[in-house]
């Protein structure tokens, strides 16, 4: 009796976890292991541009008429940083998944630099960065602890 | 001095003043004061050679009454009106932007009614994002455009209103509210592109437009002709370009400045070029800047810049400028370059074309902190800074153009100078 209740119970978790697995977007990227740049790609209606294999780390692009979005993607598989260009910018709460509050946090605490065109957030864990200009507007995010050995920080662009 | 002399001289003043830029200008400024826009003699000053001013001359005012918001800030006056009608408004504390392309203004600074675009469903709106992460949100509205002495052109303007729709702030995120906050009462991009977006948002929703219909907001495409656009390539006779005349400024900077943009590229007696080299963009308005051995090929001009930016050579381990410019260590100056001293430097220019011959550009970085803490001086040609590695841009901004003639030439379009887009100086 206890064997088909623990195996009923099983399935029934089993479907909550895939019932939400669906339900709700996986919020990647940064932090979050490779097989998210998938779930960005569909919420940016983006299609996969390729894959390039560097030294330290490889870079994932997604490509839509919005803008271009490289994921740079650690050996052990996990997304260190993310840089983007085009037309307007990638929704920033899809990218930075569980970093998305302490983002806003560090956002609201970053003073206003009138005239100066670009933007610097820096908090504990996460760096967001913002320049260019109309038509092609840049950024790039990344988290500084994940960054692997040896790689150059503005190799994340 | 002559009597006649003493005549000709006073006569010229009087025509000068008498056609200097939109004498009321009423609006809900950044900065408290109503300014008038220039005074005669600033205007005899400029390059204007003919006794009547002509009428493809638009003054430009940096860091003057209107405009004093941050360092750096050149604005213009322009006349809006009702399509068709000669109900107009000549509105001050405009920013004066190259990289940027099509009319925006705050609600709070218009008061003429302009006419909404619409759409299948709605009406036009747009969420624009700016490089520094400041968004302006609004509807679009065809408005009669005046520049300089020029005639009305009607072109769709963004009228930046926060509040515009209940769904805008779920649309455009933080956008900005009011002059006050944004520092000017509105930007007239002049840059080398016709429209803010192009022919991506004809065919692509990108999140740029949208069609707003009571509290609903949509995603839409929006043809050419609907989009916020550069008033300046519906001129009938100065449409090809323009040219951004500033004087030069001392190594310790001005207290204001006074200089005009000119309409057109080789169109009348005051805009033929001579003695300028030409710069082909790319296909968003790019060129290439070598720096300290580096090549920068996503490099612009831009006055809406308040400085150099580029990334610092502080830490680089190679070229001629290593261990030069260290950022500023006040807190509220980080990304600025703060040298022991006011330190030359020089870069190349490139045109974005394959095999381009390059010039060299000569510059000075100062010391941010102290040029800007001892005097009353807000107009400077040697402030830079690093906001962080920036890719392969280096941003010429306002510095660039102080003490120089420098022509925007418009896609599309050609002079002398060559084919649009390009820039010479």
């Amino acid at each position: 009796m206890i064997k088909i209740k623990l195996f009923g119970l099983f399935h029934v978790l089993a479907f909550f976890v895939i019932f939400l697995a669906y339900a709700v977007p996986v919020m990647a990227t940064l932090g979050e292991p490779a097989s998210s740049i998938e779930s960005d790609r569909k919420a940016f209606s983006a299609v996969n541009r390729g894959t390039t294999p560097f030294k330290s780390y490889t870079v994932h692009e997604i490509y839509s008429p919005a803008n271009t979005v490289r994921e740079f993607v650690s050996p052990s598989g996990i997304v260190f940083g993310v840089a983007w260009n085009g037309l307007v910018p990638p929704d920033i709460a899809q990218l930075l998944g569980s970093y998305i509050t302490e983002y806003k946090n560090a956002l609201q605490h970053t003073p206003r630099q009138k005239g100066s065109r670009h933007q610097r957030v820096k908090s504990s864990a996460l760096i967001v960065e913002r320049w260019g200009h109309m038509r092609n507007l840049q950024g790039r995010a990344y988290v500084p602890a994940l960054i692997p050995s040896g790689v150059n920080i503005d190799e994340i662009r | 001095m002559k009597s006649g002399n003493i005549l000709l001289s006073l006569f010229f003043m009087l025509a000068v003043a008498g056609c200097g830029g939109g004498g009321s200008s009423s609006s809900t400024s950044a900065n408290t004061t109503t300014a008038s826009t220039t005074s005669p003699t600033s205007s005899i000053s400029t390059t204007t050679t003919s006794v009547q001013a002509a009428i493809n001359v638009l003054p430009i005012t940096v860091n003057g009454a209107v405009c004093n918001a941050y360092q750096n800030e050149p604005c213009v006056d322009v006349t809006v009106c009702t399509p068709g009608t000669s109900n107009c408004q000549t509105i001050s504390g405009i920013l004066l932007d190259t990289s940027s392309f099509g009319l925006r203004i705050f609600k709070q600074a218009l008061n003429v009614p302009l006419k909404q675009v619409s759409t299948a469903s709605g009406s036009l709106a747009e969420c624009v994002t700016f490089a520094d992460n400041t968004t302006k949100w609004g509807p679009v509205q065809t408005a009669g455009v005046i520049l300089g002495n020029e005639p009305a052109v009607q072109v769709p303007v963004q009228v930046i209103d926060y509040s515009f729709s209940s769904e805008g702030a779920a649309v455009c995120y933080n956008a900005e509210k009011s002059p006050s906050d944004a520092g000017f009462n509105g930007i007239l991009g002049i840059g080398a592109f016709i429209q803010d977006c192009g022919s991506t948002c004809a065919s692509s929703a990108v999140g740029e437009y949208y069609s707003c219909n009571g509290a609903t907001c949509l995603g839409t495409t929006v043809s050419t002709n609907n989009q916020v656009q550069n008033p300046v390539p519906f001129l009938p006779a100065d449409n090809n370009g323009v040219i951004i005349q500033l004087p030069a400024v001392p190594a310790a900077g001005s207290v204001s400045l006074s200089g005009s943009v000119i309409l057109g590229i080789g169109t009348q007696a005051n805009n033929s070029p001579s003695g300028v080299t030409a710069y082909p963009l790319n296909s968003v308005g790019e060129f290439n800047t070598e720096f300290n051995n580096v090549l920068y090929s996503g490099s612009f001009i831009d006055t809406g810049s308040n400085g150099l930016f580029f990334p610092s050579p502080y830490n680089a381990s190679s070229g001629p400028y290593a261990g030069l410019l260290q950022n500023c260590t006040g807190t509220s100056n980080p990304y600025w370059f703060c040298p022991t001293s006011t330190t030359s430097l020089s870069a190349v220019i490139f045109g974005a074309a394959t095999n381009a011959i390059g010039t060299t550009l000569p510059f000075q970085i100062g010391n941010f902190e102290s040029l800007t803490a001892s005097s009353s001086n807000r107009v400077f040609n040697d402030i830079g800074g690093s906001p962080n590695a920036g890719g392969n841009v280096f941003d010429w901004g306002l510095p660039f153009f102080l003490g120089r003639s420098v022509y925007i030439g418009i896609y599309g379009k050609s002079s002398s100078l060559g084919n649009g887009p390009y820039f010479a100086y």
